[in-house]
C-alpha cells in the first residue's frame, strides 16, 4: 500500500509511504515530556528477550540522558546510514567495542554476602562506563542546566540500511507489517547490519555468534501468548507514565497517522541518517530559562538547535504546532491533537488489530 | 689413438648427460600454471597438519588476491599466497593449505573480534566449472570452510550470499599455529572420503580433472565474507597424463636436440681436424 499504488478508481489508497513489497508498516510515538527515566522499558525487554548467553551487554530497548553519549556511547558518530535519498550507496559504519556498550560489571556480593566483609556492595573494578553512565548529567549552567530521556529501539525503519548491508539477506523487512528481523539460520555473523544500522540497534551475540536485534515483539502483536491476545510491545505497555503509542502508520483512523503526518508533530530521531524511521518523537518542551534571581524568562533552555540537530528542521514546526494548540485549550478551546497527546486518548493507544480482517 | 677414443668416450658420456637433464628438467617443472600435483599414497600419516607423511608430497605456492566483493573494505587483505599440497588415498583425499599470519586469531567472542579462517572450494558437480565467486545457481560449489572460531563447516553456494551448511558435515580437519611474528604460519589439513557422502557433494572419485579454488580470511584485519583472499580456479590432475599446453616440454626438447647436435658436430670436427694432424 504505497503512495503510487492505487485503486480501482485510479485514487491513491493512502497517503503513507510504506517501504515496497510492504502491507502495513507498524509505528511507535514516543512523547519525551512524560518520559521519567525510569527504565522499566528497559527491564521490561531485558527479562523477556536478552537474558541468555552472549546478549548480557545487550539491551534493544534502552533510555538514555540527552545530551549525553548514549548507548553504545558516541552511536551518533558511528556512521551507518544513506548517503543521499535515493538510497543506493551506504556510508559503511563502525562496529562499537565493548566498552562503549559498557560491559556488565562484577560485583562483591560473594564476600559480603558469604565472607562477612563489611565493605559496601560495589563493582570489583573496570567500572568506568556503562549503558546509563551520564544519567542526568545533561548540559547548561545553574540555574538553567537541561537534560531529558531519550528512549530508543530499533525504528524498524522504511529504508532500512542494517538489512541492504547484509551480503546474505539475512536481515528483513517482513511484508506483513514491516518489521525488520534478523533470519538466525542466514546469519552467519558477519556483522554489516551492526555497523550499518546508524542507531547502532543491531547488535551481536557473542555466544551464538549471530546478529539479533529488536523484534518489536512480535510474538505478542501476533497473540501468541497463552491466552491468545494481542498485546503491545512490552516496552510500551510496561512503562509507567504510558507514554508510548503503538499501531500502524497507515491506519489512517489511528493517533499515529494523526500525529505523524496530519499534525506533523511526531519526528523521527536523526533524519539526516536517511533511513526513515517509525518509531517517532513528541519533542521535549522545557520551562524557560531562569535568571539568577529566579525569573522565568521567554529563552529556551534546550537550545532550538540542539533539538535540530536530533529531530531535523521540522522540530521548530513541531514545537510552534503543539504550543498553539495549548495554548488554545488553555483559553477554553477544544483540540484534538492534546487529545490525542493525553493519556486517555480517544483513538485508543495500541491499534493492533485494525488490519486483522484483511 | 687413445687420445682420440677418450674424447670421443667423454663425448658420448657428456652427450648422454644433456639429453637426460633436458629430457628430465622439463618433466618435472613442465606443470602447467593452475595444476596442483596429488600424490597417490597408499597409508595415509596425513590427518595432522605437522604428520611425517607431508614431507613427500609436493606443494604449490598459490597466489592469492583480494576477491571481487560488494562489502566495504572488499579490496583490504592481507594475506598473499597459499601453499598447497594433496594427497589421496584408496579411501580419502587430503589437502593441506599453509600460510602466514601473524596474529593467532581463534575468537569471535567480542562484538570487533573477527576469526582467522581458511575455504576450499569444488564444483559440486564436477562436469563443469562454475563461476569462481561462489558458483552460480545452476552450477554450485562445494565448500570445505575452517575458522578458528567455528571449526569445520561443509557449505553449498550457488551464487554470492546463498552458502548454506549441510546439516552433517563429512568433512574432517585439524589445525595447527607455528612460529611467531613474521614468521607465524596456520597449517590446515581438511579430508574427505572420495565418494560424495551425498547429493549436491563432490565426487571426488572422478576420473577427470578437478577444479579447486582457496580463500583466506585474516581475522584481525576484520576480515569475513567477501573481504578475503582468493585464488583462481585451480585443477587436480586426477585425469592423468599430461595436462595443459605441453609448451615448455617441445621447447625443452627441442633445445636438448640442438645441443646435443652442437656437441655432436663440434666433436666430430675436433676428432677430424687431430686425426689430420
Amino acid at each position: 500500500m504505497s503512495t503510487d499504488q492505487q485503486d480501482e478508481q485510479g485514487e491513491e489508497d493512502t497517503l503513507v509511504n510504506v517501504a515496497d513489497g510492504v502491507d502495513h508498516q507498524v509505528a511507535m510515538v514516543m512523547d519525551l515530556n512524560k518520559c521519567i527515566g525510569c527504565q522499566t522499558c528497559t527491564i521490561a525487554c531485558k527479562n523477556l528477550w536478552t537474558e541468555d548467553g552472549g546478549s548480557e551487554y545487550m539491551y534493544w530497548n534502552n533510555v538514555e540522558t540527552k545530551p549525553g553519549e548514549g548507548y553504545p556511547r558516541g552511536w551518533e558518530d558511528s556512521g551507518g546510514g544513506w548517503e543521499s535519498g535515493e538510497h543506493s550507496d551506504r556510508s559503511p559504519g563502525e562496529i562499537p567495542d565493548e566498552e562503549d556498550y559498557g560491559r556488565a560489571w562484577e560485583f562483591n556480593h560473594e564476600e559480603i554476602m558469604y565472607e562477612g566483609s563489611d565493605e559496601p556492595l560495589r563493582p570489583r573494578d573496570g567500572a568506568e562506563w556503562g549503558p546509563n553512565w551520564d544519567e542526568d548529567q545533561g548540559a547548561g549552567e545553574y540555574p538553567n542546566s537541561y537534560y531529558f530521556y531519550l528512549p530508543r529501539i530499533c525504528n524498524h525503519c522504511t529504508h532500512p540500511s542494517c538489512v541492504e548491508a547484509c551480503p546474505r539477506s539475512a536481515l528483513y523487512k517482513r511484508q506483513e507489517d514491516g518489521i525488520v528481523l534478523v533470519d538466525q539460520d542466514r546469519c552467519r555473523g558477519y556483522r554489516y547490519c551492526v555497523e550499518g544500522c546508524p542507531y547502532k540497534k543491531v547488535y551481536y551475540n557473542t555466544v551464538s555468534k549471530k546478529s539479533e536485534k529488536c523484534i518489536f515483539c512480535y510474538p505478542r502483536i501476533e497473540g501468541e501468548g497463552p491466552e491468545g491476545e494481542t498485546f503491545a510491545p512490552a516496552c510500551a505497555e510496561e512503562c509507567p507514565p504510558q507514554l508510548r503509542l503503538v499501531g500502524f502508520l497507515d491506519d489512517e483512523e489511528g493517533p499515529i497517522h494523526k500525529l505523524v503526518n496530519e499534525y506533523e508533530v511526531a519526528l523521527p530521531l536523526h533524519p539526516e541518517f536517511r533511513t526513515q524511521p517509525n518509531v517517532y518523537y513528541i519533542p521535549p518542551f522545557a520551562p524557560g530559562q531562569h535568571t539568577e534571581d529566579g525569573e522565568t524568562v521567554d529563552i529556551d533552555r534546550i537550545p532550538r538547535q540542539y533539538l535540530r540537530n536530533l529531530f531535523g528542521d521540522s522540530v521548530d514546526e513541531a514545537l510552534d504546532t503543539i504550543d498553539a494548540h495549548r495554548q488554545r485549550v488553555r483559553q477554553g478551546g477544544e483540540s484534538e491533537l492534546m487529545e490525542l497527546l493525553q493519556d486517555k486518548n480517544p483513538a485508543k493507544q495500541y491499534r493492533l488489530e485494525v488490519f486483522d480482517d484483511e | 689413438m687413445a687420445d682420440h677414443r677418450r674424447t670421443l668416450t667423454l663425448t658420448a658420456v657428456l652427450s648422454a648427460l644433456i639429453v637426460v637433464s633436458t629430457v628430465a628438467a622439463p618433466m618435472v617443472s613442465a606443470r602447467p600454471a593452475h595444476e596442483i600435483p596429488v600424490s597417490e599414497v597408499s597409508t595415509a600419516d596425513l590427518a595432522e597438519p605437522n604428520a611425517d607423511g607431508w614431507a613427500e608430497v609436493p606443494a604449490s605456492d598459490v597466489p592469492l588476491s583480494s576477491a571481487p566483493s560488494s562489502v566495504p573494505n572488499a579490496d583490504d587483505t592481507s594475506v598473499e599466497a597459499v601453499d598447497v599440497q594433496a594427497a589421496r588415498t584408496d579411501e580419502r583425499l587430503y589437502v593441506r593449505l599453509e600460510w602466514h599470519d601473524a596474529t593467532r586469531d581463534r575468537n569471535a567472542s567480542a562484538t570487533r573480534e573477527f576469526a582467522d579462517a581458511v575455504a576450499v572450494q569444488f564444483p559440486a558437480n564436477t562436469s563443469s566449472r562454475p563461476p569462481i565467486a561462489m558458483g552460480g545457481p545452476d552450477n554450485r560449489v562445494n565448500v570445505w570452510y575452517w575458522s578458528g572460531s567455528t571449526g569445520t563447516q561443509e557449505l553449498l553456494a550457488g551464487g554470492a550470499g546463498s552458502t548454506t551448511p549441510f546439516e552433517n558435515p563429512t568433512v574432517r580437519t585439524n589445525a595447527s599455529y607455528t612460529g611467531t611474528g613474521g614468521n607465524a604460519t596456520w597449517a590446515v589439513v581438511y579430508s574427505r572420503q572420495l565418494d560424495a557422502p551425498s547429493e549436491n557433494r563432490t565426487d571426488l572419485r572422478t576420473d577427470g580433472d578437478l577444479d579447486v579454488a582457496f580463500a583466506v580470511w585474516n581475522g584481525s584485519n576484520g576480515e569475513r565474507s567477501g573481504q578475503k583472499a582468493v585464488s583462481e580456479w585451480h585443477y587436480y590432475p586426477f585425469s592423468g597424463g599430461p595436462q595443459g599446453p605441453p609448451y615448455e616440454t617441445l621447447l625443452w626438447t627441442l633445445a636438448g636436440i640442438a645441443i646435443v647436435a652442437v656437441v655432436g658436430v663440434t666433436s666430430f670436427g675436433i676428432y677430424r681436424t687431430r686425426g689430420a694432424e
